[in-house]
């Protein structure tokens, strides 16, 4: 079952990525405009012709992101074939960083735990995501209040949202310790963030937490484009409630969530914020992500090159899930 | 339609899992507001049901105002989030423009090189950032942050953008083109309108991570007034090993909830236009 | 004495935005208001001496910590501004909080903004390259003060010279309940000045307080104080050490320490709260005064809080000397400094400011207010009168003697602060109470820390 019309379904549209590698390769021809004396009428040929329009249109972005992004970036790939130190420009030393960090321990531990960070959260977030978009897309009063309450989480600062959980998990003062207490399940209190399995699935929950309204408000925008009339068609023609799902509503919002699930991956790789917050990577390396450890072996021991080669060890990761989403958006063309 | 039975049912598939979700996702900051609103000793006292408020106090709100520069990290958390989000939708208004619509050289190499330039995370860049940032003389300055917000932003709201522009039917440009209209002034007149939804979109992802970014708000821009929301409540509000948690939470009662409501206007367009769009289609 | 030149009247706002840092040393005189001030104001010409005509006009920025002691921290922000308006300087002070000043500190040596920085114990080896010299100043300081305290000298010089100005570091004792150690059987508990036991010792009456609902509490999470100030001391105490003086033969894997360990082991089930392999810096204070646990190892800031929100509390807390093991007492501790970026465009008046601000009228001031919290850098404050108003503070004044800082017995050069930022000597304590294998948990401190000084 096809919503194909003469127009792409606005169930592709909230996100570009879609369409990215079809515009980019199926741009209509050039057109030129018959060509006129004067420097007024050059200036606006050249914002007619495809070509030069093209470029102009691109400079401002594209000047910014390499002033303040590729430059830097490719400073800090140098950084990361140096010995250099906070202070002290180093010479290069090639790949020598990648390859002491691969017999580091710490650093091993740093890598299994990012995985497991990424590849638990992020399904959670879909599914509960595709939960919440489901509950929110039936008509009720407050519709539109719920839909912003249910967005606090991503909305709030991380910095701050996190320090009240850093609260709750608190192994003295925690709520949620005093009510198991008083409810007579536990007698000690729950050590949240020090306890080896416990920390990093507290590092995970808090994850969800702050991933669900993506996922949620996402799906939302495409369940809502989903045309009432294929679901009253499939009902005439005797699909209950769990086959309308699975067939018209699961095929409308694949790309949408399977999209949203790689940029997930891609950010939660990349997070610092939380878990520097809840334990700096602690206890004993246990919660460790590639951005903290980074940070921790970069800034806090000045090791500025071997930082730099443990946050681009991310880098061709994080390429295999772009790689992904890309070959996943040119298969559905 | 049998009352009871309807209303059962809908009970059971609708209001009890919405009710689970609206608990798990907002009791955070229920306990933010109630830790805000006590008084610090109570907070210790493990006497007291920490759910519930024993002595209610405004004295965090009041030390918030008093004894730190809380209305400077909004204004300067505002200045920051709405000039950099404001620049980003323009720059990527044009690149998803200029990728979605026009051919030119090097277009797929630009359009794979911003992709890829999402990847790289801030926690690497920052260091030869603050290299950049100083030699262009922006230190402690709005710049600073104006400038390599974008950055980004940039990346994702293109992406966002050139969807919105792929669904216009190119018929109606072209139409206009060829009874007078330049390119651009399809792109204000036409294309632009047709992509409201995709605007609010991009620009509240774009909002949300300005007003939420900590780390280069912590290198490039926080000696004395000029801090953000959350460095300024990181830094003033944790001194040494103590943090002031009533305090520390009314900064971020404060510092979200404004948002929230009004994400709650947005909310409302950024659906319907989503609805809008299918009804049309 | 120097008139303020009143500048256009522009707040410090706008000041800040329009004048970037960079340009700093070309703004001269008949520029900038000095930040949040009034005009005129002259001083006597004596207590500033004659500041040099040519900083007049000119911007100083000074970063430090946080401090626990607010009133101390509005007193170094108004004596700093003090100085500038009769120096004619434009100074801004700024307090972060203390796991973000190393980043910052990364970013100011990289590309400038900062002239003065507070640098923790062994910082000042870690970014020896772009800090200036101040040898002569510094002996100077140590020079008037009857001579440096032991940890200031065996912390603070790089390869024999001062790239900054010691002047303290905030002190390290064993927090104690008076009534619960009575309970449990300890004689003299009243007065901690007269307690000197050993480690077993300490950990018996923890075990029988814990038997009583009241353990002790320990950090040993990923903090950059409290766990430390446990673990090296401990380590020291039992005959291990990171390295030989040599700096290079790693001394960790001892058996005295592993059985040590084995007996810390034992206490952490035994004495201790078992959630503390998660606690940071802050989570024993907030225990320590819900009397949640009976003892636990802090600076002066419980008691502070306490005799400010708990009073029943503070006249029940003491504080006693740390624990002694079969090699001696030992403290983790050296004496931060306050360096000058080789890279500050202001150099001048940065040590003129610090010239002026060790005077014994600002330092003392400065340092009495936070009454015992923060120890001294000269012998001369050793034997001050301040140390006698509370005695529950004066064992603190003994601390600067036992003071031995990380990479002992070699020098506390970057191997030390990498094994430091590292965690290893922390995590091989968390190892071993989370598994109960003190053989295992150190053998794997000894190899991370081969890697590093091999």
């Amino acid at each position: 079952m096809t919503e194909e019309g003469n127009r792409p379904s606005p169930a592709s549209v909230p996100f570009g990525e879609v369409c990215f590698i079809m515009a980019v390769g199926l741009s209509p021809a050039a057109e030129s405009l018959p060509s006129r004396g004067g420097i007024l009428a050059r200036a606006k040929n050249l914002l007619e012709r495809q070509a030069s329009l093209g470029i102009i249109l691109m400079i401002p972005g594209v000047i910014l992101l390499m002033v303040f992004m590729a430059y830097p970036f490719f400073l800090g790939i140098w950084l990361s074939m140096s010995d250099s130190m906070i202070g002290r420009i180093g010479r290069f030393i090639g790949l020598r960083n990648f390859a002491d960090l691969l017999t580091d321990s710490i650093f091993l531990q740093t890598m299994r735990n990012t995985f497991t960070y990424a590849l638990i959260t992020v399904p959670f977030k879909a599914v509960l995501g595709l939960g919440l978009a489901l509950a929110l897309n039936n008509r009720m009063r407050f519709s539109n209040p719920m839909r912003a309450v249910v967005m606090m989480p991503w909305i709030v600062p991380t910095a701050l949202s996190t320090l009240g959980w850093f609260m709750i998990f608190d192994p003295v003062f925690s709520p949620i310790s005093w009510l198991l207490r008083q409810m007579g399940v536990i007698n000690k209190n729950i050590n949240f963030l020090g306890d080896p399995g416990l920390a990093i699935s507290m590092l995970c929950l808090v994850n969800i937490w702050r991933g669900i309204p993506f996922f949620g408000i996402t799906i939302l925008a495409g369940l809502q484009a989903v045309p009432q009339e294929l679901h009253e068609a499939a009902a005439i023609d005797g699909a209950n409630a769990w086959h309308r799902f699975r067939h018209v509503t699961i095929p409308a919002i694949k790309g949408i969530a399977l999209i949203a699930s790689l940029l997930s991956i891609i950010w939660t790789f990349a997070d610092f914020q939380l878990i520097y917050i809840l334990t700096k990577g602690g206890p004993a390396n246990q919660t460790h992500i590639f951005g903290t450890y980074a940070y921790q072996i970069g800034l806090s021991a000045t090791e500025i090159g071997m930082g730099a080669a443990i946050a681009l060890y991310m880098f061709p990761i994080l390429s295999v899930f772009a790689m992904l989403l890309l070959m996943y958006l040119r298969k559905e063309d | 339609m049998v009352g009871s039975g309807k209303l059962t049912k809908r009970t059971l598939n609708l209001y009890l899992p919405l009710t689970a979700f609206v608990i798990f996702l907002l009791f955070p900051f229920y306990w933010m507001i109630i830790v805000s609103l006590k008084p610090t000793p109570d907070l210790f006292d493990l006497k007291f049901n920490p759910f519930w408020i024993q002595h209610f106090t405004l004295e965090n709100y009041f030390y918030l105002f008093q004894n730190t520069d809380f209305p400077e990290w909004v204004m300067n958390t505002i200045i920051v989030t709405v000039s950099a989000t404001s620049i980003s939708l323009v720059c990527s208004v044009l690149i998803g423009y200029a990728l979605a619509r026009l051919r030119f050289p090097g277009s797929n190499f630009l359009g794979v090189g911003i992709f890829l330039a999402y990847l790289v995370p801030p926690t690497l860049l920052f260091l030869p950032l603050a290299q950049v940032i100083a030699t262009l003389g922006l230190y402690n300055t709005y710049w600073a942050l104006i400038l390599t917000y974008p950055t980004q932003l940039i990346p994702f709201a293109s992406w966002l953008l050139m969807g919105y522009f792929r669904t216009i039917p190119k018929e109606i440009e072209e139409s206009a083109m060829a009874d007078g209209c330049t390119r651009l002034a399809t792109l204000v007149r036409i294309i632009l309108p047709l992509s409201v939804p995709g605007l609010l979109s991009a620009g509240i992802f774009c909002f949300t991570l300005c007003w939420n970014e900590f780390l280069y708000a912590l290198i490039f821009m926080s000696s004395g007034p000029m801090k953000t929301i959350p460095v300024g409540t990181v830094s003033d509000l944790i001194k040494a090993d103590t943090l002031f948690w009533g305090a520390l939470m009314a900064s971020a009662v404060l510092g979200s909830f404004p948002i929230a409501i009004l994400y709650s206007f947005f909310v409302k367009h950024y659906v319907s236009g989503l609805t809008a769009g299918a009804v049309k289609g | 004495m120097d008139e303020q030149k009143k500048g256009k009247g522009h707040s410090s706002l706008s000041a800040l935005l329009t004048t970037p840092v960079s340009r700093r040393g070309l703004i001269k005189a008949g520029g900038i208001a000095a930040v949040g001030l009034a005009a005129g104001g002259s001083l006597p010409r004596q207590v500033f001496g004659q500041a040099p005509a040519a900083i007049k006009g000119t911007k100083l920025a000074i970063l430090q910590g946080t401090y626990f002691i607010p009133t101390a921290q509005d007193l170094y922000k108004k004596q700093a501004q003090e100085w500038g308006k009769a120096s004619g300087v434009t100074v801004a002070t700024d307090f972060l909080n203390w796991p973000d000043l190393q980043p910052k500190i990364a970013a100011a040596v990289q590309a400038g903004g900062v002239d003065i920085i507070e640098l923790w114990p062994v910082w000042n080896f870690l970014y020896q390259n772009s800090l200036l010299d101040l040898t002569d100043m510094a002996e100077e300081v140590g020079r008037k003060g009857g001579g440096y305290e032991t940890f200031v000298l065996n912390s603070c010089k790089v390869k024999g010279r001062y790239l900054g100005i010691p002047f303290g570091h905030s002190g390290t004792a064993v927090n104690y309940r008076i009534s619960w150690f009575k309970e449990a059987g300890v004689a003299n508990a009243d007065d901690g000045r007269k307690l000197d036991m050993t480690w077993d010792e300490y950990f018996a009456i923890g075990k029988k307080l814990k038997a009583k609902g009241k353990p002790f509490g320990q950090a040993l999470g990923h903090s950059t104080g409290d766990p430390q100030s446990f673990c090296y001391p401990y380590m020291w105490c039992n005959g291990a050490m990171e390295v030989e003086k040599d700096g290079k033969t790693v001394a960790f894997n001892k058996p005295q320490f592993v059985d040590a360990m084995k007996r810390f082991i034992q206490a952490w089930k035994d004495a201790y709260d078992e959630t503390g392999t998660s606690w940071d810096d802050s989570n024993n204070n907030r225990a320590f005064l819900a009397e949640q646990i009976s003892s636990t190892i802090n600076g002066a800031s419980i008691y502070w809080v306490a005799q400010k929100n708990h009073p029943a509390i503070a006249k029940d807390t003491n504080h006693m000397l740390f624990p002694r093991g079969p090699a001696g007492r030992f403290y983790q501790m050296g004496s931060r400094t306050f360096a000058i970026l080789k890279n500050s465009k202001n150099i001048p008046a940065a040590k003129e400011f610090l010239k002026w601000w060790f005077q014994d009228k600002q330092y003392d001031e400065w340092w009495r207010l936070q009454g015992g919290y923060h120890l001294q850098h000269t012998l001369r404050l050793a034997k001050d009168s301040m140390w006698d108003k509370d005695i529950k503070m004066t064992s603190f004044r003994e601390q600067p003697k036992y003071g031995r800082l990380q990479g002992y017995a070699g020098d506390p050069t970057e191997k030390a602060s990498l094994a430091w930022s590292k965690y290893i000597v922390v995590d091989t304590y968390a190892k071993a109470v989370q598994s109960g294998d003190a053989t295992g948990a150190i053998k794997w401190g000894a190899e991370q820390l081969q890697r590093i000084y091999g």
